[in-house]
């Protein structure tokens, strides 16, 4: 416990339990700073001993990434949790590591804004998990991802140094744009303590349109009707069984539509318009937010693994059939649910024994159009590679690994290739 | 042999650049107060010619300095300290357009409003669209994470640039990102894009297309004075709406467009609002009634609306060449960039008006307001030595008081050579040590660029008085 509580007080570090895990590394201990400072110091203490260091949050998405290969110290930051400065007029807002998103986007939602980034479990999701783990959900159609709404980070550095990238402002081009390097890594360059977003007015109404289809395909194909007939805020394709209590079993096309009460009837007869158009049907759904976060939550409902395969938009539908015929091959179940506007086909795979084959067969085709098949979650017991085949810019991302932790502290082993 | 020679062995003939008449044009880009002549220029036709040129390089251990159309406005192509420049602009292919999945693949030297252009007939567009867009090349945007009015509402180049090749100075060739938009591993387009030419040279880039609007509303808002207009930008803003584009001109400007162009614009106005709202023509009457609300609210003397997409050409001709149409007002200017948070956009204002005073200068601003982008125009005339060094105090002056606000020394420009001495004001040494650690991932040996963007590169260039500019 020394010298962890020394700089953190004895209630804020503890012994790691198996609860405490990421896959099967579980931390010696557990550390809970209360600062920026503490941050700083513990990285110190645990770059002079040699310890291992991984960032976390609420642990909700600890899954994604391989496990760290040591794991001496789990930087718990959830108790660096505020909202440190909301300009509802300069729509931009700077928040600690540790605040829930959910609690971001009430302090937001007073304002009539919203941070538009809607991935599953927002209240016991963290801003830094957020950009760690580059977690989105179905409004990154019209909304993009962390990278295109994050203006700034504070982190700590394998040395202990705090390190300011991007700034406060909206536009801002000074020197590298190493915020969106820290996006995604996973903790494996920095400790995220803090970070600054735009963010945008809520749409004053959102509603949804379910269209069901006759395929996976069909659903993929007429998702993109939908998008190349409105400029729709979301918009996801479901496989076979997809949408859990959708219309009928089958496959849909779902397209969000929000703004004021004009655009969102335009919007409803111009999409209608195709789905007949299509000799389709389709149910309207007055609440779109709410079927939206139930979307949302497809990543972490109970399966044995949730797969991700990152393909071109037009190959959503098609992803889908080859997956579902895979699955039918190997025997197991599977759903799919596509942010289909940006090529992310997520597939949960009900059986465990089939998610290693089910892998192997889906992953070479994926990767040889220019996308990757990664694993997000798998259950305990499922022995998987998660990231696949490193691509042409390994060498310099061990290069970038390299040049910002040169000692490996900070939980080495989880990125792309044993970064 | 000599190096011009090895080189005209890769790109044939005419794709070096030696004798020292010609070399004059490549002495500076749209900044033009510093000046540095290139020993040689290369201009390749592949982006092969492009890796066997950086190997050559690589092989003699010869720094160079990339450069597009040379519109950059922060001196990022001035060659110090780098003998050759390595010019894409002749890399003009625009290899594939994909209308289903909105991409297009184009070369480095592509202009960014061919690109447009290309793909317009689909109902497509390439959204960043800085004011030198006849002319930037994709290269150059990238390299400097253009921007451009449009950006308040569709953002800037790193928004849109899914994956890009880069050679890197050894002369290699690596993908990052491409046409699927989630990858996998470290997001390096995000380091790539705004990195100045200081990681190596991008040759080819995925670029995401965006639908056509089905409507567009641009209006033009006139104000007595300038914080009244800039007050009606905050009211906008936190009226909940993102305007596609939300830009300030103040009276100069506007005396010196209308001169220029002669299109209606009140003279007597202390500044106008160019305000263009553009989404599902349902919502657009309605948000145009609100912008209007709001901007009697500051005390608009008169609202117009573009009645047709010739009255809305005009207005943007108006935005768009205003630089140039500041030649009418002194034979030279500086344009500035700097940010500040939205809502202090009427103390920069003040500030710039003080400054311009205490040193004796005219300062005009036309600038993108809705994202607190500032860009003062300073006049003056070259051959009054001791005003240019005002000019050059002012500027520095103006861009403390953005950082002071909150803001950053450049919303899009770059920091070139120009800014160089600013980049302390945002980044501690801790920051910069970072950026510098990933460039030496990247150029170990410092070639690409050198002297650029970072305050321990700089060397001493001699200041030289600026060319006359011509308008555009």
């Amino acid at each position: 416990m020394t010298p962890w509580k020394e700089i953190v007080g004895l209630p804020f570090a503890c012994r790691g339990e198996d609860a405490d895990a990421i896959g099967g590394a579980r931390p010696g201990v557990v550390v809970r700073p209360g600062s920026v400072d503490e941050v700083q110091a513990v990285v110190r203490a645990a770059a002079a001993r040699g310890a291992v260091i991984a960032p976390s949050g609420l642990g909700a998405h600890l899954g994604i990434g391989a496990p760290p290969r040591r794991l001496d110290v789990l930087l718990r930051l959830d108790r660096l949790d505020r909202v440190v400065d909301h300009q509802p007029a300069d729509m931009t807002v700077t928040v600690q590591a540790g605040c829930p998103l959910a609690r971001l986007q009430e302090t937001l939602a007073a304002a009539s804004q919203w941070l538009p980034l809607d991935p599953p479990l927002p209240e016991r999701t963290t801003v830094g998990g957020l950009v760690a783990a580059n977690l989105s959900g179905p409004l990154r159609a019209s909304q993009g991802t962390v990278r295109d709404l994050l203006l700034g980070l504070r982190l700590v550095g394998a040395d202990g140094a705090l390190v300011s990238t991007g700034g406060r402002v909206v536009k801002n081009v000074a020197g590298y744009d190493l915020s969106k390097l820290h996006t995604g890594a996973l903790g494996t360059l920095g400790v995220l303590v803090e970070a600054t977003f735009k963010v945008r007015p809520c749409p004053a109404r959102e509603a949804a349109l379910v269209v069901a289809c006759r395929t996976p395909a069909d659903a993929g194909d007429t998702a993109l009707a939908l998008r190349d007939a409105w400029p729709v805020l979301w918009l996801e394709a479901a496989g076979a069984g997809g949408l859990a209590d959708g219309p009928g079993d089958g496959a849909a096309a779902i397209a969000g539509v929000g703004g004021i009460a004009a655009e969102v009837d335009a919007g409803r007869a111009r999409l209608e318009a195709i789905v007949a158009a299509r000799g389709l049907r389709a149910a309207f759904v007055d609440d779109g937010a709410a079927l939206r976060a139930r979307l949302a939550r497809f990543d972490v409902e109970p399966a044995a693994a949730v797969l991700r395969a990152a393909v071109l938009p037009a190959d959503v539908g098609t992803t889908m059939a080859t997956i579902e015929s895979a699955a039918r091959a190997a025997g197991a179940a599977v759903r799919c649910l596509a942010h289909a506007a940006s090529g992310v086909v997520r597939v949960a795979v009900a059986d465990a024994a089939a998610v290693a084959a089910l892998v192997d067969v889906l992953r070479p085709g994926v990767e040889r159009r220019g996308g990757a098949l990664v694993v997000t979650r798998m259950q305990p017991g499922v022995d998987v590679e998660p990231w696949g085949t490193t691509g042409p810019a390994h060498a310099l991302m061990r290069g970038v690994k390299t040049a910002l932790d040169p000692a490996g502290i900070l939980a080495p082993g989880r990125h792309v290739g044993g970064i | 042999m000599p190096l011009a020679d090895r080189l005209r062995a890769l790109v044939g003939p005419d794709g070096v650049v030696d004798r020292p008449e010609a070399l004059g044009v490549y002495d500076c880009d749209g900044y033009t107060l510093e000046r540095a002549s290139p020993e040689l220029v290369v201009l390749p036709r592949t982006p092969d010619q492009v890796s066997q040129v950086l190997r050559l390089l690589a092989a003699e251990r010869i720094p160079f300095v990339p450069r597009g159309a040379g519109t950059g406005l922060s001196g990022g192509t001035l060659p110090v300290g780098a003998p050759v420049m390595v010019c894409t602009s002749r890399l003009q292919q625009i290899e594939s357009i994909d209308v289903a999945n909105r991409r297009i693949v184009v070369q480095a030297g592509v202009v960014n409003a061919w690109v447009t252009r290309a793909v317009s007939k689909h109902g497509l567009l390439y959204a960043p669209d800085p004011s030198s867009q006849p002319a930037c090349t994709i290269g150059g945007n990238v390299a400097e994470n253009s921007g451009g009015p449009h950006t308040l509402k569709y953002g800037v180049t790193t928004n849109h640039a899914l994956g890009v090749e880069l050679v890197l100075p050894s002369g290699d060739v690596v993908q990052l990102g491409g046409a699927v938009e989630e990858q996998t591993g470290y997001d390096l387009v995000g380091v790539a894009v705004g990195s100045e030419g200081t990681l190596g040279i991008v040759t080819r880039a995925t670029l995401r297309l965006v639908a056509a609007p089905e409507g567009v509303r641009t209006l033009l808002a006139v104000f007595e004075s300038v914080e009244a207009a800039s007050e009606a930008v905050s009211g906008i803003i936190g009226a909940g709406m993102v305007p596609a584009a939300l830009e300030l001109m103040d009276r100069p400007i506007i005396a010196a467009v209308e001169a220029a162009f002669h299109a209606g614009l009140p003279t007597d106005a202390g500044a106008v609002l160019l305000v263009e709202l553009d989404g599902p023509a349902a919502g657009l009457d309605p948000q145009a009634a609100e912008v209007a609300r709001v901007c009697r609210e500051h005390g608009v003397r008169e609202v117009r609306v573009a009645r047709d997409e010739a009255e809305r050409q005009a207005l943007w001709k108006c935005r768009k060449r205003a630089f140039g149409a500041v030649g009418r007002l002194a034979p030279n200017y500086c344009t500035q960039d700097g940010v500040v948070p939205r809502t202090r956009v009427p103390e920069i204002l003040r500030t710039i008006a003080a400054t311009a005073a205490r040193h004796d200068l005219t300062i005009a601003n036309v600038f993108h307001a809705g994202d607190g982008n500032i860009h003062p125009i300073i006049l003056f005339d070259e051959r009054d030595a001791d005003q240019v060094r005002r000019v050059l105090a002012a500027g520095r002056e103006i861009l403390e008081a953005c950082v002071a606000l909150g803001g950053s020394v450049t919303g899009e420009h770059g920091i070139g050579v120009e800014k160089i001495a600013q980049m302390p004001l945002l980044f501690g040494p801790d920051d910069l040590l970072a950026m510098t650690r990933i460039r030496a991932v990247f150029d170990p040996e410092q070639r690409a660029n050198p002297h650029k963007v970072f305050p321990d590169a700089k060397v001493c260039v001699e200041a030289r008085a600026p060319r006359r500019q011509v308008p555009l």
